[in-house]
């Protein structure tokens, strides 16, 4: 909510403060009292045994918060859960990210997280679909894979001992991302889900919301068994070396994006941003609610992130939590 | 405006004249602050998190004159020329903007206060929290209106706090100059350049710790008992401050 810089006008700043207070009396009681700055001292019974989470620290015979946040508690364990966070990676999770570096038999990645991430070469899926050892040719192959700057996707893999995250991309639907738009938004506005790819096939649109606050919003591009068996076929024809030209080739056919797409991937983007500005929780459902909302309202893709669309998106969500409170009631 | 002179410089003479007059009036029992303060009253602070965007921590403060803002980046990997360490690493940076002095001059990079302000934070922050890794701490002086750097520190606390760091408690810090027999809080640019000693303790209020304290110029052990009271009450009153804002930010979404 920090960033929003818009100027409203004086009947729509009541409608949005309205709605944002409509917002606030809805969500279940996490009152000021809860918040805490550094140092404050948290009130806890120190007779029973608790475990001291995250953000605290005992000084003086009390539990003390480190960071600026929510007091959290469950059962025995009290932590601070931070308002503005890096990313914390958990094993399983779908992220997205940049190359920064093409290193020795791997990858470097920038994903929002305190350190770099690694994608090894040997815990991925080669082009060519062949499950084999990775040669020495692999490795001096390794740019035409990914390059600096690429934009890629993958799955956390666990941890090194050191504390340094491993990556990992076995399937066809992992790999790099062409033709589209990279947004960033704050991390804990995407919540874990069971599926993070999403294929709106209305528009022909690829969606990648990342674990780590990276969405990827881009044309839709066929993966799986088709690609694979193309990919072989070319293989079969000409050895390894002009496959790698062909491919070449074929992505040179294949830029031409249809300017329907490009409005639609641009307005699904400018969906995200409005969501993540206003600071709700980047779910499937509210994006496309909110692409939906847009074209109701006649609101063209620039107009989308002016005060007018701002407030009816605030007013919706509003609509939106009233109808869901009244469903389990 | 031909006939105007295109530069005006106001004679050696007078300015030295004016100089001694402003010395003697120092040196008397009793004198009133430019800004018509007490001596032991501290400028107006005004005190904001989220001054950046691009940063993911940052605050800008004002006390008077003083205007600073400060931008955290980090945790970010370490460059790999580093040696490996257990514990995270802070790297602090103090510039000033060409038109932070009267005199227009480069916006250099302030070595020294660089140093102290390294000094001043990492006792405070809980450097094992990010091993590997580093904070870093840019610091740019927009207006230099006097204790720099002691607002330099404190604003740089809240940015820290702000960034969402690990941090034993906040930082707050506060300058006395001597003048005489007469000790004078929170100085201003004015003042500092005619002060007989300065004395700046950063102070952490919660635990009751010091982790910086500086000392200049001719002190006696009174004098200086005195000076560091007065400073700790100031730094609790202004660490409220820094507290309110940030509950301020929180609440506000």
């Amino acid at each position: 909510m920090r960033d929003l810089q818009v100027s409203f006008s004086q009947t729509q700043r009541v409608r949005f403060q309205s709605a944002l207070q409509q917002l606030k009396d809805l969500s279940p009681g996490s009152g000021p009292a809860a918040t805490v700055v550094v140092a404050d001292s948290i009130p806890v019974n120190l007779e029973d045994s608790v475990l001291k989470g995250h953000g605290t620290a005992e000084s003086d015979g009390q539990l003390v918060a480190t960071v600026c946040g929510v007091v959290e508690r469950v059962n025995k364990l009290v932590y601070v859960r931070p308002f503005r966070a890096r990313y914390k990676p958990e094993i399983g999770d779908i992220i997205v990210g940049r190359v920064i570096e093409v290193a020795p038999k791997r990858w470097r990645l920038e994903i929002n997280f305190s350190q770099d991430a690694v994608l090894m070469l040997s815990s991925m899926n080669l082009p060519d679909g062949i499950q084999r050892r990775r040669t020495a040719v692999d490795e001096l192959n390794m740019r035409s894979i990914f390059e600096e700057d690429d934009v890629i996707c993958a799955e956390v893999r666990g941890f090194q001992h050191d504390g340094s995250l491993q990556l990992q991309a076995r399937s066809q639907k992992y790999g790099k991302l062409e033709r589209g738009q990279l947004l960033t938004v704050p991390p804990y506005l995407v919540k874990r889900r069971k599926q993070h790819f999403h294929h709106l096939e209305d528009d022909g649109v690829d969606l990648i919301v990342g674990c780590n606050g990276y969405i990827w919003v881009g044309e839709h591009l066929e993966t799986g068994e088709n690609v694979m068996l193309e990919d072989q076929d070319n293989h079969m024809e000409k050895d390894g070396k002009s496959n790698l030209k062909l491919k070449g080739d074929q992505d040179e056919e294949g830029t031409f994006t249809s300017v329907e797409t490009r409005r639609s991937i641009c307005r699904i983007a400018n969906a995200i941003r409005l969501l993540s500005a206003l600071g709700f929780t980047l779910s499937l459902e509210a994006i496309i609610d909110t692409v939906e909302l847009s074209f109701a309202s006649n609101i063209s893709v620039k107009d989308m992130l002016a005060a007018e669309f701002y407030v009816q998106t605030a007013e919706r969500e509003v609509e939106r939590r009233v109808s869901k409170l009244r469903k389990k009631a | 405006m031909a006939t105007a002179p295109t530069t005006y410089s106001p004679s050696q003479g007078l300015e030295r004249r004016q100089q001694q007059q402003r010395r003697r009036i120092f040196k008397e029992e009793d004198w009133v602050r430019s800004d018509g303060r007490g001596f032991n009253q501290c400028r107006p602070a005004f005190l904001r998190t989220g001054a950046g965007n691009a940063a993911s921590g940052s605050a800008y403060a004002e006390f008077g004159t003083t205007k600073v803002i400060v931008s955290v980046f980090g945790p970010r990997e370490s460059k790999k020329a580093m040696m490996y360490s257990d514990i995270g690493r802070l790297n602090c940076n103090v510039s000033f903007t060409t038109f932070s002095t009267p005199t227009r001059g480069q916006g250099l990079d302030n070595k020294e206060y660089s140093s102290m302000l390294h000094k001043a934070l990492e006792g405070a922050i809980i450097l094992e929290s990010f091993p590997k890794t580093t904070v870093d701490v840019f610091a740019l002086v927009l207006e230099s209106g006097g204790s720099d750097l002691p607002v330099i520190i404190t604003c740089a606390s809240l940015a820290l706090a702000d960034a969402g760091i690990m941090m034993y408690d906040l930082v707050s810090s506060v300058s006395v100059s001597c003048f005489g027999k007469n000790l004078v809080i929170d100085p201003t640019a004015e003042e500092e350049a005619f002060q007989d000693g300065s004395f700046m303790v950063t102070y952490m209020p919660s635990r009751k710790e010091v982790t910086q304290l500086t000392l200049t110029g001719e002190w006696s052990t009174a004098k200086i008992n005195e000076a560091m009271e007065l400073c700790l009450d100031a730094c609790l009153k202004l660490a409220d401050v820094l507290r309110s804002c940030l509950k301020e930010a929180a609440n506000a979404g």
